[in-house]
């Protein structure tokens, strides 16, 4: 009686007045919400019943798969000690959304002994303050380890504390300059008030010195850096951004400071402006980077810093991981990640490698098989033979690249550089004759600034960054990830798409299209199958084991299963030896297979007690809008490729559906990549697009690598472009927004330049005085910005 | 009228410097450390019990 007052979901007791009933599988169910109960229906839909038969009643997650024991003494070291407490930086694997972050919370405070916890959401980080007399940082770990979430201390290195460092200043700056600007405006506004309307003598020279005032701090210390660079251009004879943002800025501060000793007007408030829009640009831009690097930092930490080697005489010892060598032999239990790769020397386990493939389901791993560095080992301890040292392990070599891609120059400032290297001198040039010219004229000098103030690059420097942070924020609104303004640029010139298969253009996940029994009913063959599948997590056992769902069959276990890799697998049902595999396999076992090819992806041929019974096809369906996308794609003048590494009957078959004429199977990683390559060294500009990490190499080496996104980690870090949501539409839309960017800067360049066309003339000839020569540097200023924002309605369609 | 100017700028660079300390302070903090939490965690309900009653007294 006590178990039907227990939810079946999330056994706990339900509450009287709380109770959900239900009916599934014609059982009286009881539920204490309908969050439970649709929770239940979800995994009962996946086919994953067996969860509530596996999971220990006491947490409610399985058993042993987060049960990973923490190392005292090593955590001792990341304990930073307070006052009468102390503190410990944990980064936190598994956090998903906002409710993880309440959970964590709420967890670590019911935990006796802790005074405070604390998760940042954009870096995964916990910080968690408590008392140690009360409780031990191993215990805090295992109370997040009980819950679902995987715990590593965190450290800071050199690195990212001069990263932090930069950032803090950077927001010092920018607080100082927005303060100080927004108070000097108030002051220019009353100028300019005066200008037009009069103003008596004192009142303009008391508001004058006051924005001298004001201004002086946001041209030395908000403008530091941009005269820093300034300085290092000119000694390296390299003109760049920074000069011309501290001449602009500079000169219209000097010339204001020689005006308020001739009674002319004052123009501090544009050499503040310059100063404070550019630093909230590179507040912005310091905003993404960090995100991203928070990317690589979850990303090396996923390997632990542990590990416990196997000596040669059996002993084990906790080791660095950094200290492993090839050959080594380290022992990695249930719970843990692998800290290198290696090939399994004995034992076998599930693994779990979404963090690595995407693949959500785990796979399993027996003597000989590849271990990646950082993926979860699951279910049993095995040992381990290090192949990589931990600094050429996948997850470092992968880290290393995203980093490498992070320090590449955008496109913006090389434009703006390369502009600046013609423009500048141009501009000082025009500025030295102007004063020649008029020399002797009490105007001379004025006109020779106004030049410098009018050249001011503002609409020039704001053309490309503006549209690419439209571009990108909108692009992000429907989970479309650009890396970089670099990449946005790339994308607007392709001339080449490459497809992966599975995954990519099908949907990844194989469905049962047909069943042909030999004698019986479907239902009997479909039955037989999964008695012997139903061990087996491979792909094609779970689509298998769907259509049972599906069609609401029910199964039996068969006892004493046994995979044989690559072939299928040999079960005792009902004491007869029930074999299920490929074609091969069963031939193998003497069994007489029937010719003829189902016309589908793949097969499972069932024999039972030596006689065949039949076969069962799947497929890999494509994704519902891949053809509808390949043909835009066409449309729009691309040439299409598939690249896959599935046998050539299926790549034709998919070929043909999309009309893809371009196409390769059989192919390795590494072969992809050639090909990429090949078409690189030929002229096209190709963008690959891929999921897992064993696309990850040709992703690299292909101009724009795209990823559609299966998991949010990692397979993501070795892509330029990422569809955070697995829809191909995305990918045309992509593209779209990357090409009318394209055409928004250079709209803005053209603008931007033939403002300058027209103004360096008008000004160098003395017709225009500074105040139009600093509006009309607004004016083009929000023209480029307004042109920018027009990216923001571009639809989705 | 001068003044009026000149005490009204001393109070707005009064108001203005005030604004600016706690910017520095609030950075100093790390109060801008986190820019995304915060939208999240407005939606989370600190006291479940005060959750329930006013789920009670919704119900008719």
């Amino acid at each position: 009686m006590k178990d039907t007052d227990l939810c079946t979901h999330c056994d706990l007791p339900i509450p009287p007045n709380d109770l959900v009933t239900d009916e599934i599988d014609g059982l009286q169910l009881r539920f204490c919400c309908h969050g439970c109960r649709g929770a239940y229906r979800i995994i009962r839909g996946a086919g994953l019943t067996s969860f509530y038969q596996r999971r220990d009643r006491q947490s409610g997650t399985l058993k042993d798969a987060y049960g990973s024991r923490f190392d005292a003494e090593y955590l001792q070291r990341f304990v930073h000690a307070r006052e009468n407490s102390a503190e410990i930086n944990l980064i936190v694997d598994g956090i998903r959304c906002a409710s993880c972050i309440w959970l964590i919370e709420h967890i670590l405070l019911q935990e006796q002994g802790v005074r405070s916890a604390r998760v940042n959401f954009a870096t995964h980080r916990v910080l968690i303050e408590f008392d140690s007399g009360a409780t031990t940082p191993a215990q805090l770990c295992t109370k997040l380890t009980d819950i679902g979430y995987l715990p590593r201390p965190f450290s800071h290195d050199e690195l990212q504390r001069s990263a932090e460092q930069e950032r803090r200043s950077l927001m010092y700056r920018f607080g100082t300059a927005a303060f100080l600007s927004m108070q000097l405006m108030g002051f220019s506004l009353a100028l300019y008030g005066g200008y037009f309307q009069g103003i008596d003598p004192f009142t303009r020279k008391l508001l004058q010195i006051f924005s001298a005032i004001v201004t002086t701090p946001v041209v030395f210390y908000s403008g530091f850096p941009f005269l820093q660079g300034a300085w290092y251009s000119l000694r390296n004879r390299l003109p760049n951004m920074d000069l011309l943002i501290a001449l602009g800025s500079l000169s219209a501060y000097g010339y204001s400071l020689y005006a308020m000793t001739t009674e002319a007007e004052v123009y501090f408030d544009t050499a503040a402006m310059i100063i404070t829009l550019i630093l909230a640009g590179r507040l912005f831009e310091s905003g993404a980077r960090r995100k991203a690097s928070a990317g690589v930092d979850r990303l090396l930490q996923l390997a632990p810093a542990r590990s416990r080697q196997i000596l040669a005489d059996g002993s084990d010892v906790s080791v660095d991981s950094s200290q492993l060598n090839p050959g080594d032999l380290i022992m990695v239990q249930a719970g843990e990640r692998f800290p290198t790769d290696g090939l399994i020397a004995s034992g076998s386990t599930e693994v779990d490698e979404s963090a690595v493939t995407g693949e959500s389901l785990p796979v399993l791993r027996e003597p000989g098989s590849v271990i990646t560095s950082g993926t979860l080992n699951l279910s049993g301890s095995v040992s381990v033979e290090v192949t990589a040292a931990a600094a050429d392990s996948f997850v470092a070599r992968v880290a290393g690249l995203v980093e490498q891609a992070q320090v590449r120059k955008a496109p913006v400032q090389r434009l703006a550089d390369r502009v600046a290297t013609l423009f500048i001198p141009f501009v000082i040039l025009v500025a030295l004759a102007t004063y020649l010219f008029w020399l002797g004229q009490p105007e001379a000098l004025m006109h020779a600034i106004t030049v410098l103030v009018v050249a001011c690059p503002c609409a020039l420097g704001l053309a490309t960054p503006t549209a690419v942070m439209v571009a990108t924020g909108r692009a992000a609104e429907s989970g479309i990830l650009f890396r970089g303004g670099d990449v946005l640029e790339a994308c607007a010139d392709l001339t080449k798409i490459a497809f992966d298969k599975t995954g990519t253009l099908t949907c990844g996940k194989p469905q049962v299209v047909s069943v042909k029994p030999v004698s019986g009913s479907e239902a009997e063959l479909l039955q037989l199958a999964a008695a012997a599948e139903s061990c087996s997590n491979h792909p094609l056992a779970l689509g298998l084991i769907a259509e049972l769902e599906r069609r609401e069959l029910t199964y039996q276990k068969a006892s004493a299963s046994t995979t044989i890799a690559g072939r299928g697998i040999e079960a005792n049902a009902a004491g007869a030896i029930l074999l299920a595999g490929s074609r091969r396999f069963l031939i193998e076992r003497s069994i007489a297979v029937p010719d003829g090819h189902a016309g589908a992806g793949s097969e499972i041929h069932i024999a039972l007690a030596g006689r065949y019974c039949g076969v069962i096809a799947l497929e890999d369906r494509l994704r519902e809008n891949a053809k509808e996308v390949v043909n835009r794609l066409k449309r729009h003048g691309y040439a299409t490729l598939l690249l896959t590494g599935d046998n050539p009957e299926t790549a034709a078959r998919i070929a043909n559906t999309l009309e893809i004429v371009d196409w390769q199977a059989e192919l390795t990683p590494g072969e992809k990549t050639r090909l990429i390559e090949a078409a690189l060294n030929s002229g096209d500009r190709v963008m690959m697009v891929g999921d897992g990490i064993n696309d990850a190499p040709a992703l690299t080496s292909a101009t724009v690598g795209c990823a559609l996104a299966g998991s949010i980690d990692i397979a993501v870090e070795s892509a330029d472009l990422i569809l955070a949501r697995p829809n191909l539409a995305h990918l045309a839309f992509a593209l779209k927004l990357a090409r009318r960017s394209l055409t928004i800067i250079r709209q803005n360049l053209l603008w931007a330049f033939s403002y300058n066309l027209v103004a360096i003339p008008l000004a160098a000839s003395g017709k225009l005085l500074p105040a139009y020569g600093a509006a009309a540097m607004a004016i083009s200023s929000i023209c480029v910005v307004t042109n920018s924002l027009r990216l923001k309605n571009t639809r989705e369609d | 009228m001068l003044t009026s100017i000149l005490l009204l700028i001393f109070l707005s660079f009064c108001i203005g410097t005030g604004v600016w300390l706690f910017f520095l302070y609030s950075v100093k903090k790390g109060e801008f450390d986190d820019i995304e939490g915060p939208k999240y965690r407005m939606l989370d309900d600190e006291d479940d019990n005060q959750q329930r009653t006013d789920d009670e007294r919704n119900i008719p």
